[in-house]
């Protein structure tokens, strides 16, 4: 069953045209990808489904439910979760209140301390750091804090926005296996990736974006082949337009 | 000379100074904007008490309470009406609708009760002092340190103990961020205007309480006040607008004290080189926090 | 009908003759109807006309609110009323006065430019390291400046006759005067605009980092739009101190900057279209509200008279223009003569906008 239907999605930043027609679709308990070059429209397409940018044309169904145009306040309280790119925890808040936040839209205190109590066997650095300001956490810790903190929510879809950017080798296999061991969790995830062997390495299915629109679907092995992953990423294909628009 | 009536009225001033700073950061860490209009709740606070005169005998604490409310109400109403459906086009023009609604306010004043001064009921401890280690303090100014401390427990208590309290201080640090994670923003943003409605609100009653009178301009001295405390203290932080109240009412009397009777008069305009100086050199203020602010 | 092309000189600077040439009709108009009033009025107008260019060319350009315009104002009206009183007025409304600046007197035109240079000077000294900052701090910073400029105003009594008003000016300004220079600055607002250091300020206010990465010295572009805008604050407070021949420092401070802010904003502040549209506007609708608050009062239908309703009727134009129409009446453009066509298209200058909330 589709947890998360895109359809058609064009966006745009000014003058420029981001997303292009994009369309795709996340099942429940699927891990998803979207991969391709920086300005690609990946992050976009994860900023609108998550209600930061509005579609002026195309649709977003989220469990029978249309939210394009809606407000991120209540995209998030239907159970999308995004983790953004930049981990954007709260420096001043500490590790315990940036949980807190995140499970502000459940409401209830007594499963606090239970998802709490889940999260910190999930991520055992964090239960060391419950009561540190979210600033004084190092990069890796901080994006466990990310994911962690959008996980508080119960999301029935989470969205990673690439996580593994900016952190070291070790902490990018951490990343990884995280997510997936997430999945075998069976939560329904969308990923947004740079780093392409890994992410095809885990995933169900991805969707290779080029320009604002979806250039090649599929499961890993299908894209390994009809996409000529190389060839967007080292340019054979020539269109270099592309590249220069945001993401 | 530091005598003990000195080191009070210092630390009141400081107390309500650190109340001030807090109204206007609880504001500006979320929207980044400087609300020229936070003044004129004084000013509001005032004329309700002056108001409230015209009608039933109350007693002077309910009163008080009732010109805090209104003061509250006026907060939020700004927000709701005014700031609100300019939020999503630039600061700039947050900041000249604060300007703008600082004046409508002065001038509505003007307008509706009198460009004159008008009387404002105290009560009676105003006018009382205590005799404390043999030297006689007025009773306001020890009031005004209790009433900032326990205001200040209490926000305190709400800032970290409540949801939503938590909620205040992560929009404070990325509003984007909060909003993504489900938290209404404009739920948010009206209880910020609220609190800085309350703080603004207290201080008047000991505002007016030191002349016993309001007129429609005395809302520029405290937003001038609040400005340079806020900056003092580093516009970001909270901690920090208390600590830079603090410091401000200090150094302010202080000054009163030390610089000879020429250069006095120039006393605000001292404060307000330190306030320029500190945002060029410093801006992130006197107090080291977890954020830094951005600069060009 | 054959369309006349203009000489090329003439369209590029187009908006400066549609603006410039009803100008001058409206002074040509005023003298001719010789009505004192209106002519008190008019000469007003051109002055608020130099002094929200002057608010313009800082803010339009730069995006950032500055509030020290007023302060300026009141540094050139000082400056210049300093030098062009006689010694005996001086005497008489300064007893304090340094001997040596009381001896002294100039002619009125010199001690308008002495006044604009005052201000400029200020500027010039001060001014430098405020233009590294934007955003809030870049206002607070400029806004200090003006409280800063005020408190010396208001005590340096020996120069300014304190927080008293300062009496025995010559009255030497009329509607020519006011004409011709506001037609003047509306010139040099225009030529900045256009010139490139506006063009590179403006490219900085909608990407500060793409600017710097091009080379652009952003301080420096600012640093001059601020000297320049004193320069204009400080002649035309020159200009309105020989026309009010009486003043106190608080004429220089918030009431007047709100007036200046309304004028540029409720016209639109990407411009100098907006300024002078906005001035008119503005002055039109004051004195239209002025004479009903005076008719009330007269007839005494309210107890206490009828005061601060412009000042009321204004402030909420002005919140209405923000929530509605942002980029002013002007909306961003520049008016323009294409041939053939007396109208508002003409090339889009886009609004700058600030970062996300």
């Amino acid at each position: 069953m589709s947890v998360l239907s895109v359809d058609g999605i064009f966006v745009r930043y000014g003058a420029i045209t981001a997303l292009r027609g994009v369309s795709l679709s996340v099942k429940e308990g699927e891990l998803v990808a979207l991969i391709g070059v920086n300005g690609a429209g990946k992050s976009t397409t994860l900023a609108t489904i998550a209600g930061g940018l509005k579609p002026h044309q195309g649709s977003i169904t989220f469990q029978g439910e249309q939210l394009q145009g809606r407000s991120p306040e209540y995209i998030t309280r239907k159970g999308i979760a995004l983790v953004p790119e930049g981990r954007e925890i709260f420096p001043s808040l500490t590790v315990a209140e940036n949980l807190r936040l995140g499970a502000f839209v459940r409401g209830s205190r007594a499963e606090f301390q239970r998802d709490v109590a889940e999260m910190v066997e999930l991520f055992p650095i964090l239960g060391e750091r419950l009561r540190q300001a979210g600033g004084t956490l190092s990069g890796g810790e901080q994006q466990q804090l990310a994911v962690a903190r959008a996980l508080m929510s119960h999301p029935r879809l989470l969205m990673l926005d690439e996580p593994s950017l900016g952190l070291s080798p070790v902490l990018v296999d951490q990343i990884f296996e995280l997510i997936d061991r997430l999945h075998r969790r069976g939560v329904t995830i969308l990923l947004v990736e740079q780093n392409v062997e890994r992410t095809l390495a885990i995933v169900d299915r991805a969707y290779l974006l080029h320009t604002g629109q979806v250039e090649v679907e599929g499961t890993p092995a299908h894209i390994r082949e009809f996409g000529n992953v190389e060839g967007v990423y080292l340019g054979d294909r020539g269109r270099d337009a592309g590249r220069k628009e945001p993401q | 000379m530091i005598t003990l009536d000195f080191l009070i009225n210092a630390i009141s001033l400081g107390s309500t100074y650190a109340l001030l700073a807090l109204g206007m950061v609880i504001v500006y860490g979320i929207l980044k904007l400087v609300n020229f209009a936070y003044g004129e709740l004084i000013m509001i606070t005032g004329y309700s008490l002056f108001v409230l005169t015209l009608g039933p005998h109350l007693p002077w604490i309910i009163m008080a309470v009732l010109a805090v409310g209104v003061a509250v109400l006026t907060s939020y109403l700004t927000e709701r009406v005014a700031f609100r459906p300019v939020r999503s086009n630039s600061l700039t023009a947050m900041l000249i609708t604060s300007f703008a609604v600082s004046t409508l306010l002065q001038n509505a004043a003007l307008l509706i009760i009198s460009p004159r001064a008008r009387g404002v009921p105290l009560p009676d401890v105003f006018s009382e002092s205590a005799v404390i280690w043999g030297q006689s303090v007025p009773i306001r100014s020890l009031l005004a340190i209790v009433t900032s401390l326990l205001l200040l427990g209490l926000l305190v208590l709400l800032l970290r103990r409540t949801v939503l309290g938590i909620a205040l201080r992560a929009a404070s640090d990325n509003f984007r961020m909060t909003r993504m994670l489900g938290v209404p923003a404009n739920l948010v943003i009206s209880v910020a205007f609220a609190i800085s409605g309350l703080l603004a609100g207290v201080v008047g009653l000991f505002w007016v309480g030191r002349t016993a009178s309001v007129t429609p301009t005395i809302g520029a001295a405290p937003l001038l006040v609040a400005f340079v405390a806020t900056v003092i203290g580093g516009m970001r932080s909270l901690l920090g607008a208390v600590v830079g109240g603090y410091i401000y009412g200090i150094v302010f009397s202080l000054i009163g004290v030390l610089l000879p009777q020429g250069l006095l008069e120039f006393r605000e305009a001292f404060m307000f080189l330190i306030v320029i100086l500190i945002l060029l050199f410093r801006p992130e203020g006197l107090i080291r926090g977890v954020n830094s602010s951005r600069r060009v | 009908m054959m369309r006349m092309k203009p000489p090329a000189w003439i369209s590029r600077n187009s908006t400066f003759f549609v603006l410039a040439v009803p100008l001058l009709l409206i002074s040509a108009v005023t003298f001719l109807i010789g009505d004192t009033l209106i002519e008190r009025i008019i000469t007003v107008l051109f002055i608020d006309v130099i002094l929200v260019l002057a608010l313009q060319v800082f803010m339009g350009n730069s995006g950032i609110l500055s509030f020290a315009v007023a302060g300026f104002m009141g540094i050139g009206a000082y400056g210049s009323v300093l030098f062009s009183m006689t010694p005996a007025a001086k005497a008489a409304a300064l007893p304090d006065l340094y001997p040596f600046l009381t001896q002294i007197q100039l002619p009125f035109l010199v001690s308008l430019l002495i006044g604009g240079l005052i201000a400029a000077l200020v500027a010039a000294i001060v001014a430098y390291p405020l233009m590294r900052l934007s955003d809030a701090a870049g206002v607070i910073t400029i806004f200090s400046l003006l409280v800063i400029i005020n408190v010396v105003l208001v005590h340096w009594s020996a120069l300014t006759n304190g927080p008293r008003t300062l009496f025995g000016v010559d009255r030497f300004t009329y509607l020519g005067t006011t004409t011709v220079f506001c037609i003047v600055f509306l010139a040099v607002a225009w030529w900045f605009k256009e010139s490139s250091t506006g063009l590179k300020l403006r490219a900085s206010r909608d990407d500060a980092f793409a600017a710097a990465s091009i080379g652009i010295n952003i301080v420096m572009m600012r640093y001059l739009a601020f000297v320049l805008s004193a320069f204009m604050a400080g002649f035309a407070g020159a200009l309105w101190a020989h026309f009010i021949t009486s003043f106190s420092p608080y004429a220089f401070y918030l009431s007047a900057m709100f007036v200046f802010l309304a004028m540029l904003v409720i016209g639109g502040p990407n411009g100098i279209s907006g300024a002078v549209v906005g001035t008119v506007l503005v002055t039109l609708l004051r004195e239209g509200l002025r004479s009903i608050e005076n008719n009330v009062n007269m007839s005494k239908i309210l107890p206490s008279g009828l005061v601060g309703f412009t000042e009321i009727v204004m402030a909420i134009l002005l919140i209405v223009i923000l929530i509605l129409r942002p980029a002013g009446i002007m909306g961003g453009r520049e008016l323009r003569w294409p041939p053939g066509f007396f109208g508002l298209r003409g090339k889009r200058e886009t609004p700058a906008k600030d970062g996300d909330v």
